[in-house]
Parts: structure tokens; sequence; C-alpha cells
């Protein structure tokens, strides 16, 4: 047998098997088309052969990321979870994602990026806390800014600021699309009759963070506790398909707030201690080099010079 | 537009029926590479509301949002068709009050395709594709200003698009892939077409609208390469679709030659 193909993609919490959008829709697709894959979960995009997550690694043909490459690759080896769709179907699966990626996605980015509360408590505190050492400090931000710049591009605003009109619209968009979406679902199972297909998976991609992952601001979160039957879509894939991640989740509501704070504790001390030990030394060199302190040593021509300075600075000090 | 003027937008309009004298403003014709006068035009037609066409050098400048073309009714003007559908609601008239909750959520997934793979395939062509945009884009953008003008906002124009094109991932995806996903979007539009008359049945909506006025600004406009509108010719459905159109709706420009019609002096599929 050829070595299965390897998926690189994000790490999982709040009882997903991963917290990216994009990385949920390939999982949820491979899961669907039964694809054997070979998952591994990381936090470092650099270690990616691409540089970025999701990618597959395929047999001899490289690397490929996107989701909807990846699950282009999949079909093409016969892992397709869109066999039995009749052609309107897959006309309408290219529509509703072109629906989501329009009008849902957008809210989304704002509502885990950009809305600067949900931002700074959720969001980059997970990623600080998982991505290791030193691109911690460097990778939310960036992220960040680039999530911001492509908002402001689509948009065609180069101003562009979180604010409660941009909110207002956003999250009206996104309540439409969630609407329609539940329109079309209906009361069926999936999408499309009782198997999933793609668009089961990109929708499930999507709306499974927002339904997890516990936002201060939860506006756009009320919007779909408000549409039951997508909740239940949901959490029915995720019975179905990941039981294992439901069982062991790290960050859940109730101990969130201890949770955290006991995992703040041994960076907050050590970044005390580094910090105190840094500005000591920092203090002790320069008074070291200006002469405050002098450092006797072995040689009488260095002892003199040193005595002048102590002279000048000996006034300050008295 | 936000949500407090689009209210304050539609109680106006609400008080005034359809004038007679509403206009729709788009640049020159040779100016524009691609013009997509058709698809407000082919929705108002279609509603049964009269509409003259004027076509102005700085129809972008007098936009209200940036995009052309847009509308000047009474005393308000609206761009983009997703407030003019707003707008005509408001006044009494819509294409789409028929339909029920599936199918327009089908309508709006289906307009979100278009806007999606069709627009931002013709800008790609357009203005990322060097061969295009030298020859033919550039100039025609150009056209109306004197040196350096036409060169400094040229440029700048394509620079925007190339920088939207990165945000999007598009910048990646070579010419032929470009056309591949316009082959696949043809291909959805012509599978969800079928064999009926428009896309939802006996009644035209705002969707036949959008889709008409793409297609056929792709069929009649020429680019250095016949590859996209061969790529749309492939889909017979989808060219008798843009006929019928053309033929009942635009059919009595063509006979009359009235000065404040520049349809009738306009290219045709015929």
């Amino acid at each position: 047998m050829a070595a299965p193909m390897q998926l690189y993609c994000w790490k999982g919490d709040y009882g997903l098997p991963s917290v990216d959008i994009d990385c949920l829709t390939v999982l949820a697709y491979a899961k669907f088309a039964g694809a054997p894959l070979k998952v591994h979960k990381l936090t470092n995009p650099w270690r990616s052969p691409t540089g970025i997550l999701p990618t597959l690694q395929t047999r001899g043909e490289g690397s490929v990321s996107q989701p909807s490459k990846i699950i282009i690759h999949l079909r093409k080896q016969k892992y397709n979870a869109d066999y039995d769709l009749s052609a309107k179907e897959g006309a309408d699966t290219l529509a509703f994602v072109s629906l989501l990626e329009e009008k849902l996605l957008p809210a989304l980015i704002y509502t885990l990026w950009i809305d600067s509360k949900n931002y700074v408590d959720v969001t980059r505190r997970w990623y600080a806390e998982n991505v290791p050492f030193p691109l911690n400090f460097v990778l939310p931000n960036r992220m960040h800014a680039q999530r911001l710049g492509r908002l402001q591009l689509v948009r065609e605003d180069p101003a562009l600021e979180p604010g409660e009109q941009l909110e207002q619209e956003l999250y009206q968009e996104a309540l439409e699309c969630m609407t329609l979406l539940s329109q079309r679902l209906g009361s069926q199972k999936f999408f499309f009759g009782d198997s999933p297909s793609a668009l089961d998976a990109y929708v499930f991609g999507h709306l499974a963070p927002l339904l997890k992952i516990k936002l201060p601001n939860r506006k756009l979160q009320q919007y779909l506790s408000s549409l039951e039957n997508l909740q239940l879509f949901c959490t029915n894939i995720l019975a179905l398909y990941f039981p294992s991640e439901i069982q062991a989740p790290v960050h859940t509501a109730p101990t969130q707030a201890d949770g955290g704070d006991m995992d703040h504790e041994p960076h907050k001390r050590w970044n005390q201690v580094m910090s105190v030990l840094f500005a000591m030394g920092a203090m002790l060199g320069y008074a070291i080099l200006t002469g405050i302190i002098t450092i006797k040593s072995a040689h009488p021509h260095l002892q003199e010079s040193r005595h002048d300075d102590v002279d000048e600075e000996g006034e300050e000090e008295d | 537009m936000s949500l407090a003027a689009e209210a304050f937008v539609s109680q106006i309009a609400a008080a005034e029926p359809w004038p007679q004298n509403a206009t729709l403003y788009q640049p020159l014709r040779g100016n524009q590479v691609l013009m997509l006068s058709s698809v407000p035009q082919a929705y108002l037609r279609m509603c049964g509301l009269p509409v003259r066409v004027c076509c102005r050098a700085n129809a972008e400048y007098m936009s209200p949002s940036g995009k052309v073309p847009f509308i000047h009714v009474g005393n308000q003007v609206v761009s983009e068709l997703g407030p003019i559908v707003q707008f005509t609601k408001a006044k009494g008239h819509s294409l789409s009050d028929g339909l029920d909750d599936v199918q327009r959520a089908e309508m709006k997934a289906y307009m979100e395709l278009v806007n999606n793979m069709l627009l931002t395939a013709e800008l790609y062509i357009q203005w990322c594709d060097d061969t295009t945009a030298s020859e033919i884009t550039r100039q025609r953008y150009s056209s109306p200003y004197s040196w350096p003008l036409n060169h400094i906002l040229a440029y700048q124009k394509q620079w925007e698009v190339r920088r939207k094109m990165n945000a999007i991932g598009w910048a990646g995806k070579g010419l032929e892939q470009v056309y591949e996903d316009v082959s696949q979007c043809c291909q959805a539009l012509s599978q969800r077409l079928g064999t009926q008359p428009f896309f939802f049945n006996k009644q035209p909506t705002e969707l036949d609208a959008l889709v008409f006025g793409h297609l056929f600004t792709i069929l009649t406009t020429r680019l250095t390469t016949d590859e996209l509108s061969e790529r749309i010719k492939s889909c017979s459905n989808l060219l008798s679709f843009c006929r019928r159109i053309e033929q009942t709706y635009f059919e009595e420009d063509k006979d009359s030659q009235s000065a404040g019609s520049q349809y009738s002096r306009g290219p045709s599929l015929f």
C-alpha cells in the first residue's frame, strides 16, 4: 500500500477537531468521503510543507493547500462525497458555497479577529498560548493584520476600523445568510438527503466555531442559536464523525474563568521573574559603565581613571 | 449603504410612484471594457419600468458608491443591483414575490455565485492578464482623459484591482484556471436553467437580469481572445436564454432611433 496522504491542520479545542474554519471544512469532507488521511494537528504553520494550514501532502504530487483544491484532489483520488448528487445539486453546492464565502465569512472573521473584545480575550489568547515560542509574539498580530487588510480591500474602504456600524452591517448579512441556509436545510438531516456532501462540510466548517467557541461579544452566536435546525446539524455531525473530540474539551464555559487564570499563572510568574532580572541586569550594567560602581581590579592605572569618575559622580550621590 | 440610510431611502421611495424621466448613467460606450449597464437595465425592463440611458465620462465619480451604472430617479440616486432591487420594491414593483423561501434562498445563492465567480473573473481578465490589460483595458479606460492623467488613472486602477485579487486569493490563479472557473460557473447556471424559459420557471427574476447582464456583456465585448465567449457558447441553453431576453425586452429599441436611447447603436447577439 502506498503511504497514506497526510493532512496538516490547526490543533483542535473547545470540543472541535480544529479551531480553523478551513481545516474544519477539509476534515469534515475527508470523514464524509471516507478518505484515509494521516492527520497532523499542528500549532506552528511553519511546520507544514507549504507554510499555511490546512495543507494536504499527496502521494507524489506535492502539496495542496486551499480547501477547494484539497477537496478537488480528494475527489480525483476517488474519495468523493458528492458522487450521488445530481447535476443540479452540484450546481446548488457551488452557489451556496459562494453565498457562504460572500455573506457569512466576513462576519465570522470580524467576530473572531477584528472585534476588539473577542480578539483580545479569546482568539489572540488562544494563539498566544498554543503557538510555540517565539512565534507566539508575532503570529497572532500578523494574522489579525492580514484579516483586517483583506476586509478593508473587499469592502473597498482603506480606512475601515472595527465599529458599531460595520458590525451591524456584517452581522445583518450573516443573519440573512444563516436564515437562507436554515430554510434550505429545512428538517432534513443533511442538505441533500441522508448522506453528507461537500456543502455540508463547508457549512459545518463555518458554523461549528461559532457554535462552540464561547465569545464575550455573543451577537452572532445568538443569531445562530435562534436557528435550531442549523445547531442540530452541527452537533449531529460532531457526534457522528468526531466523537473523540467531544469527550475531551479543554476550554469549557464553567471552568474557563479558573482555567484561564491557572494557565496564565506559570507564564505570568516566569514573565515577572524574567523582567525583574533583566531590569536589574540593565541597571547594574549601566552603573558599571558610567562608573557609579567600580570593580576593584589588579591594574593600578585603571583604578586611577576610575577614581576621577567616582569623584564627579560622588556629589550626586551625597 | 448603511442600514439607517437604506431604511430612509425606502421610506422616501415608497412615497412617490415611478416617474417617467428615470435615467440610467453609464460610462462612455467605447470607454468601459466590459460594461454592466445591461444588468439594471434588464431588471427595470422586466419590471416594466421606463428608463433612459445616458452615457457620461465621469459616471464613476457621480455614482454614490463609485460603482457604475447607477440610476437617477426623482431626486434619488441609487447604484448597484442590490439597492436598486430594494428601491423598486419600495415603490411596489418586485419580481421575486412569487417565490417561496427555498427558492428565494436558491436565488440569492446563485446571485452570489455570479458575483463571486463571473464578476471576479471579468475583473481578472481585464486587469490582471498582461496582454489584455496593456492592449485593451488601459487604452479604453484612459481614453477620455488627457496625458498624463490617463496613464496615472489607468495604472492606479490596475494596481487597485491587483491588490484586491491578491486579498481574495485569485492572484495565484493562471488564466487557464480562471477560464476553467468560468466554465464551471456557466455549467452550474446551465444545469439550474435546464429547459425552462427562466431560472424560476415562468417569471423572470433579478437572477435572470443579473445572468443576462453578465453573459451579454461577455458575449458582445471584444477581448484579445474569444476563449471566454466560446466557453459560454458551449452551454447552448444559456445562449438561447440570452437571445430570448434580448428579443423580448430590448427588441423595441432596435427600431427606434431616438437620440435619448443609446442602446440602439449598441452591440447585439444577432
